[in-house]
């Protein structure tokens, strides 16, 4: 499964994909079992360079009833940095906050490679 | 402090409309990512995890109370309330919003700061000692040559675009604490046989992935002779560094694959050429020397009731055993504010903290603050009778912590939880030692132990010159921490050597407890941690932290 992120614009904060817009919060983002529809999407998404920077697909897991992402990375970019938990979208709490702390050891990879090319 | 003139301010505020109108064009698709993103970065607005991040330049380190004040006022308007001091000695922001950076850039130009060339390959803000101007060992304040440097290269054409970003460091005293040793210059004032100083130049040290101790590729360059030697220096490296290969572009390299007495040559062959029209009038040096104001220092060795209260109140006798250091004029001390509270980020100060010092600064220490290269503040001229009372108010505002140079005083980078570079998290390693050793009474026992943690190779943590150096790398998606022994960025300037394979993040603080454990078994009267390191080797530090963690 798959969703789709970026940074927006305006102000750097992290977005996904739903429906040819923009949400802040990963569990109302629109999840892609198909690829081709979020390539579809992703080409789309690119299309948008005055409202997101650099938008790419992420690859997600179960955890917890909630669909969290892969890689470690983008679990913090979808939470916010662990040392002030009232900064960043964990710090409204919730079920799907939860699950993506409770997602750990489920990354294969950090990502890291594939976001210095696109930073 | 130097004072701005009239043109330093109409250039900050022709950069600041050139930017916010960069920045309406980008907004408006005028202009693409890949046009906009390298003169953000001429700005110092990176593009983060979270957010944007804005890094504003404190030139070498000094700040009075109004710019402090001014730092504290973006923190509140435009950030989360915080800011977070570098080991540039810079202050980065963390939650920027790109429409405002304008603004920002506009209240930072309010109180003579700005963003310009803390990014780019260009050379970045000079670092100084942090006790300049009050260290007891100083020959001269090396602040004047930092910011004769500041205005050389500001902006300067022809050193705009070099191969890869340029670091300068500048100390007068003999004990460094600028790490000159891993700058790709370091410059260390010494006297001349005429009794007139200058500098011994190193140049080629540096971290990240490829890490070296530098070079002296001149033993005695006479101060009046420095700008053309520089030029020298940058021009060699403009014309030779690899511009092909981002990981081989830094100086370090080509001093290293030419070896630094060739190096040296073409330097000189090349200082040859650009002769003395190349140094700075005499009457320039003079009129920068002019702007720094001399505190009004009082002939006065009185400490009213200092000693006193030093030994009535142990916990104010722990802060002047280690947060205090002596001070050329009698009657004054030099003080360190620790940013390293137990449990908090390495770094980080809220905005009511920037007003706490900024007031002290204000009230007590002569107008001055610095920041360091290892996340600290200083207030460098304090009258001891004043001591205590400054000592109460830190502590009430959480910045009274005992621990400078202390095995809790630790570098980390923002690392994973905010860097788009990382490998792996950096604070929360640093929280959990500091936690671990947070009994003021084992952390003095233990003695100087300087702990350095990044996140990833680029070594932002410094942690190649840490006694113990971490760093985190990305082990299949989890993350894992190399451990060094044996680094050091001070005058015995040292890179660490790996002691081991790498160790997942819950036996990072027990691995480090294990060789603390080790070291005070092996440790004789006097040694400090290098020091026994020094003589026994690392095995039988090897021998305590794989007994341990595996």
């Amino acid at each position: 499964m798959k969703a789709l992120t970026a940074n927006r614009l305006s102000d750097g904060e992290v977005v996904f994909w739903k429906a040819g817009a923009w949400v802040e919060r990963l569990a109302e983002a629109d999840v892609f079992d198909d690829d081709a529809l979020a390539t579809e999407a992703e080409t789309r998404a690119k299309g948008q360079p005055t409202i997101v920077i650099d938008p790419y697909l992420i690859e997600l897991v179960e955890s917890a009833g909630f669909w969290a992402p892969v890689s470690y990375r983008e679990r913090i970019r979808a939470l916010g940095p662990t040392n002030h938990e009232h900064h960043g979208k964990q710090a409204e709490g919730g079920g799907a906050v939860e699950a993506l702390r409770q997602a750990n050891g489920a990354a294969r990879s950090s990502g890291r490679v594939n976001l210095i090319r696109r930073k | 402090m130097y004072r701005y003139d009239a043109i330093d301010r109409a250039v900050l505020a022709d950069r600041t409309a050139e930017f916010r109108d960069q920045v309406r064009r980008r907004m408006s698709g005028e202009l693409t990512e890949d046009q906009f993103k390298p003169l953000r970065l001429m700005n110092g607005l990176y593009l983060q995890l979270h957010a944007y991040m804005l890094r504003v330049a404190v030139p070498y380190g000094s700040l009075d109370p109004r710019q402090m004040r001014g730092l504290a006022d973006i923190a509140r308007r435009f950030d989360r309330g915080y800011g977070h001091f570098t080991t540039r000695t810079n202050i980065q922001f963390n939650w920027v919003r790109l429409e405002d950076a304008p603004d920002i850039l506009d209240a930072l130009a309010a109180v003579d700061l700005h963003a310009i060339q803390t990014s780019g390959n260009c050379i970045r803000n000079v670092t100084a000692d942090p006790y300049a101007g009050a260290a007891a060992d100083e020959l001269e304040d090396p602040r004047v040559w930092c910011e004769a440097i500041r205005q050389w290269s500001s902006l300067h054409p022809e050193f705009s675009f070099l191969p890869r970003k340029f670091k300068i460091a500048v100390t007068a005293s003999p004990h460094d604490r600028t790490a000159a040793r891993v700058h790709d210059i370091g410059l260390l004032m010494r006297r001349g046989r005429d009794g007139k100083t200058g500098f011994e130049v190193i140049v080629g040290g540096g971290m990240g992935r490829t890490p070296y101790v530098g070079p002296t590729i001149r033993a005695f360059l006479p101060s009046d002779r420095l700008f053309s030697y520089l030029e020298a220096i940058l021009r060699v490296y403009n014309r030779h560094g690899r511009r092909d290969n981002i990981y081989k572009a830094r100086i370090k390299i080509l001093v290293a694959a030419l070896g630094a007495e060739a190096f040296g040559q073409e330097v000189e062959a090349e200082w040859a050429k650009i002769g003395p029209a190349g140094d700075l009038p005499q009457a320039e040096i003079d009129r920068i020397r002019n702007a720094f104001t001399v505190p009004d220092f009082k002939a006065d060795p009185s400490t009213g009731d200092f000693e006193d209260r030093r030994a009535r109140e142990p916990a104010f006798a722990r802060f002047v055993r280690n947060n205090l250091k002596a001070h050329v004029h009698p009657g004054y001390g030099i003080v360190d504010i620790s940013l390293k509270g137990i449990g908090e980020t390495p770094g980080d100060i809220s905005a009511d903290q920037m007003d706490v010092v900024a007031d002290l600064a204000e009230r007590f220490g002569m107008g001055e603050i610095r920041s360091t290269h290892e996340q600290n503040l200083v207030l460098p001229h304090v009258r001891l009778e004043h001591l205590h009372e400054v000592w109460k108010i830190l502590d009430a505002a959480g910045l009274a912590t005992p621990n400078i140079n202390l095995i809790s005083d630790i570098i980390a980078c923002p690392g994973l939880d905010y860097c788009a570079l990382a490998n792996a998290r950096a604070i929360c390693v640093a929280q959990d030692i500091a936690r671990r050793f947070e009994t003021p009474d084992r952390a003095e026992a233990i003695g100087e132990l300087k702990i350095k943690i990044s996140g990833c190779i680029n070594a932002c943590g410094h942690h190649h010159v840490g006694h113990i150096g971490i760093l985190g790398v990305d082990k299949k998606g989890e993350e894992f921490y190399q451990l060094t022994l044996g680094g050091s960025g001070a005058e015995d300037a040292a890179v660490g050597k790996m002691l081991g394979p790498a160790l997942p993040i819950d036996r990072v603080t027990d691995a480090v407890e294990a060789i603390v454990e080790a070291y005070l078994k092996e440790r004789r009267e006097g040694e400090r941690f290098l020091d026994t390191l020094r003589r026994t080797g690392d095995a039988p530090f090897k021998e305590a932290v794989y007994a341990e963690a595996h």
